[in-house]
C-alpha cells in the first residue's frame, strides 16, 4: 500500500510559518509535521532519524522543509542536510526561509519579463539596485540578478552592514563567481542616475524611492516593490501595478507591485513543493531553482 | 462519518522523532499532533484536554505517544498519562522512548529464539552481559532479559558507579535483578564475556566493542546480539542480516551463534508497526510499554 505523504517542516523559528504549511498541504503533502527552534547541530540527526524509517519507495512520498529567517543558515541546513543523506536512503529537501527565495525569485522573473516585453533586453549587464536590500527577499534577488549578470548593488541604511551582506552573499550564495557591492542608502541619489533596475525589498510601510528620485533616474528601465502596505516602497508603483508605466517616470521605466509578485511566488513555492512529490530522485531545492520554476511560469502563460 | 484517528505524539525533548512520525503515519494515524518539551507534570493536563473533546467513540480514534530519551520518565510520563483517564473518556497510551523498548523488545525475543532453536535452552538458565548498558537501548534490554528470568550484567564503558546506580534504578523501578559493572579495557571485557550465555551489544553506533580476540576467551557463549548498523560492527564476525549465523571467532564455545542489527531493527520495525496500530483497532485503551513490545516481539 501506498503510504501518506509526509512533509518535515524544520524552523530555526519558534514558529513555523503558517503560509508554508497552507502551501505544503495545498501542494499535496498529506501531514506537515512542524519542528521548531531547530538548530544547525540537529540537522543530521533529525535528516537521518527520518530517512531510516519508510522504504526506498515510500521515502518518495517523504520530504524535508527548511524554513526561518536566516538565508545563509538555511543554506547551510541544506547543504548539511544532503550531507546527511545515506543512499538509497535519501529525501528532497527544500529550503526558503521566510519565503524569500520564492519571493525573490518571483519578483526577479517578473522584472526579466518586463525587460524583455519593454526594452527588448536582458538582466544581463544591467545594473540594479536592492534598497533595503540586506534582508533574506533583497539577499536573494540580489545573488539571483547577479548570476544572471546585473552588476548589483544592495543598499541599506548602513554602509557597514551591507558590505557584510554583499561580501556573504558573494561567497555564500555565489561560491565566488559574483561581485554585488554595496552602498548606504544616504548615496542612493547618486546611485540612481545608473541604475536600470531598482528593487525595493525593506520593510514594509516604508518609503524608499522617493517620487522626486524615480523622476531624476534617466535611465531607470523597470522598478520592483514586494512592499504591499502603504506608503508604496517606490513612490508611483502600487501593489497591483504589473508592468504599467511609472507616472513621473521621466525615462519611460515600468512598475512591479507586491501582488503581481506575489502571484509569481506562490506558483514558484508551489511547484518547488510539487517537484519534491514528482521527482523520482531526490532534489535540493533553493533560491535557483526557484528562479527557474518563476521563469518557467511566466514563459508558460505569455 | 468516522471521525479522523488523531495521535498526540508527547516528547521531553525539544523535538519529536522524524522516525516515530514517519512510523505513527504509516500505521494508519490520520493526523499527528506533536508536542515537544512536554515535562512530566504537563502530562495529565494534556491528557486530559485529549480525552473531554470527542466523545465516546471519538476517544477510539484518538492515542498518545510518549517518546523521548529517559526510559525512567517515559515510564513517569505513561502512568501520568493513565492516572489522567476518566472512564469512558479513555485511551491508549504507547511509551517507546527512543524506539528502545522495540528495539530491546526485538533485541531480547531474537536471542530468545535462537536460544531454543540452537541450543535448546531458555533465558532462564543464561548469564548475559550488555555492553553499551548504560544507553536506553542497553536499559531496556537488561530489563527485558532479567525479567524474563536471565542473569544479566549492564557494563557501562567508563564508569561502575554509573553502572551501579543505573543497575539500582531500574531494579526498584520494575523488580528486576541487574547487576552493574565496567568494562574499558579488552582484558575487562574478556572476563566478561568468559562466563556469558548471551552477548548483548547495544553501545555507540559505529563502534566494534567485542573483537575476535575477546570471543576467544568465551567458554560457554550461545547467542550474541548486536544493533550498531553502522560499520564498524559491535561484534566482530556479525553480519547485519544474520539472524543465527556461526559466530566464528568464538571458537571456544561450541554452536555460538550472532543476531545482526538488520535482523533486530527488522523485528523491531514490525514491532513498532502492530503497537501502532494495536492503538486503532483495539475496543479497550490499552497502556503500551516494553513489556507489551516483549510479548508481542515473542509472538513474531
Amino acid at each position: 500500500m501506498e503510504k501518506p505523504y509526509i512533509l518535515h517542516m524544520l524552523t530555526t523559528a519558534k514558529n513555523l510559518s503558517p503560509f508554508d504549511v497552507n502551501m505544503a498541504m495545498d501542494a499535496g503533502w498529506v501531514s506537515a509535521v512542524p519542528y521548531i527552534n531547530v538548530e544547525l547541530g540537529e540537522i543530521q540527526g533529525l535528516v537521518q532519524d527520518a530517512i531510516f524509517s519508510r522504504s526506498k519507495a515510500n521515502l518518495k512520498r517523504t520530504a524535508i522543509f527548511i524554513g526561518g529567517r536566516d538565508t545563509k543558515l538555511a543554506m547551510d541546513m541544506l547543504r548539511l542536510a544532503q550531507q546527511s543523506m545515506v543512499p538509497p536512503f535519501e529525501v528532497s529537501v527544500f529550503a526558503d526561509p521566510s519565503g524569500a527565495f520564492t519571493t525573490a525569485a518571483g519578483m526577479m522573473a517578473a522584472v526579466e519579463r518586463e525587460l524583455a516585453d519593454k526594452f527588448k533586453t536582458t538582466l544581463a549587464g544591467k545594473t540594479m539596485l536592492a534598497l533595503g536590500g540586506t534582508g533574506p527577499v533583497g539577499q536573494a534577488a540580489a545573488v539571483i540578478a547577479a548570476k544572471a549578470g546585473a552588476q548589483v548593488r544592495i543598499v541599506g541604511r548602513q554602509l557597514e552592514k551591507a558590505q557584510l551582506i554583499a561580501d556573504m552573499c558573494n561567497n555564500e550564495f555565489g561560491e565566488g563567481n559574483i561581485t554585488i557591492s554595496a552602498g548606504a542608502d544616504a548615496d542612493k541619489a547618486e546611485y540612481i542616475k545608473t541604475a536600470d533596475i531598482v528593487v525595493a525589498t525593506g520593510a514594509a510601510g516604508i518609503e524608499l524611492l522617493s517620487a522626486e528620485l524615480v523622476a531624476s533616474a534617466p535611465q531607470l528601465k523597470v522598478a520592483a516593490d514586494v512592499n504591499a502596505v502603504p506608503p508604496a516602497g517606490i513612490a508611483g508603483v502600487d501593489a497591483f501595478h504589473n508592468g504599467a508605466a511609472i507616472a513621473g517616470s521621466t525615462s519611460g521605466a515600468v512598475g512591479i507591485g507586491a501582488l503581481a509578485i506575489g502571484n509569481i511566488k506562490y506558483q514558484a513555492q508551489n511547484q518547488l513543493l510539487k517537484q519534491m512529490i514528482t521527482t523520482d530522485k531526490p532534489v535540493y531545492l533553493h533560491f535557483e531553482h526557484a528562479f527557474e520554476v518563476a521563469r518557467a511560469y511566466i514563459k508558460s502563460i505569455s | 462519518m468516522e471521525k479522523r484517528s488523531i495521535l498526540h505524539m508527547l516528547d521531553p525533548m525539544p523535538h519529536n522523532s522524524p522516525f516515530d512520525i514517519n512510523m505513527a503515519m504509516d500505521a494508519g494515524f490520520d493526523v499527528l499532533m506533536p508536542y515537544s518539551n512536554v515535562k512530566l507534570e504537563s502530562v495529565h493536563g494534556l491528557v486530559q484536554d485529549a480525552i473531554f473533546s470527542r466523545g465516546p467513540s471519538g476517544v477510539k480514534r484518538t492515542g498518545i505517544f510518549i517518546g523521548g530519551r529517559n526510559l525512567g520518565l517515559a515510564m513517569d510520563m505513561l502512568e501520568s498519562a493513565k492516572k489522567a483517564m476518566v472512564p469512558p473518556f479513555e485511551v491508549s497510551v504507547f511509551a517507546d522512548p527512543s524506539g528502545a523498548f522495540t528495539t530491546a523488545a526485538a533485541l531480547v525475543a531474537c536471542v530468545e529464539k535462537q536460544l531454543q532453536e540452537k541450543h535448546g535452552i531458555g533465558l532462564k538458565d543464561c548469564h548475559g552481559v550488555v555492553f553499551g548498558g548504560t544507553g536506553s537501548v542497553g536499559i531496556a534490554t537488561g530489563v527485558i532479559a532479567s525479567l524474563a528470568g536471565a542473569d544479566i550484567t549492564l557494563t557501562d564503558h567508563l564508569s561502575v558507579d554509573t553502572a551501579l546506580a543505573v543497575a539500582n534504578e531500574y531494579n526498584n523501578r520494575f523488580g528486576c535483578k541487574l547487576k552493574g559493572t565496567y568494562a574499558s579495557s579488552e582484558a575487562d571485557k574478556a572476563r566478561l564475556v568468559a562466563h556469558a550465555d548471551i552477548l548483548f551489544c547495544t553501545a555507540k553506533a559505529g563502534v566494534q566493542v567485542i573483537n575476535a580476540d575477546i570471543l576467544d576467551d568465551a567458554k560457554q557463549l550461545k547467542v550474541a546480539g548486536d544493533v550498531n548498523a553502522v560499520p564498524p560492527l559491535g561484534i566482530e564476525g556479525i553480519k547485519r542480516n544474520d539472524m543465527g549465523a556461526p559466530l566464528i571467532h568464538a571458537v571456544h564455545s561450541k554452536g555460538a551463534v550472532g543476531i545482526g542489527a538488520l535482523a533486530v531493527g527488522n523485528v523491531k520495525y514490525q514491532l513498532q508497526s502492530i503497537l501502532l496500530k494495536l492503538m486503532l483497532e483495539t475496543d479497550k485503551p490499552l497502556y503500551l510499554d516494553f513489556r507489551d513490545a516483549f510479548n508481542k516481539a515473542r509472538e513474531l
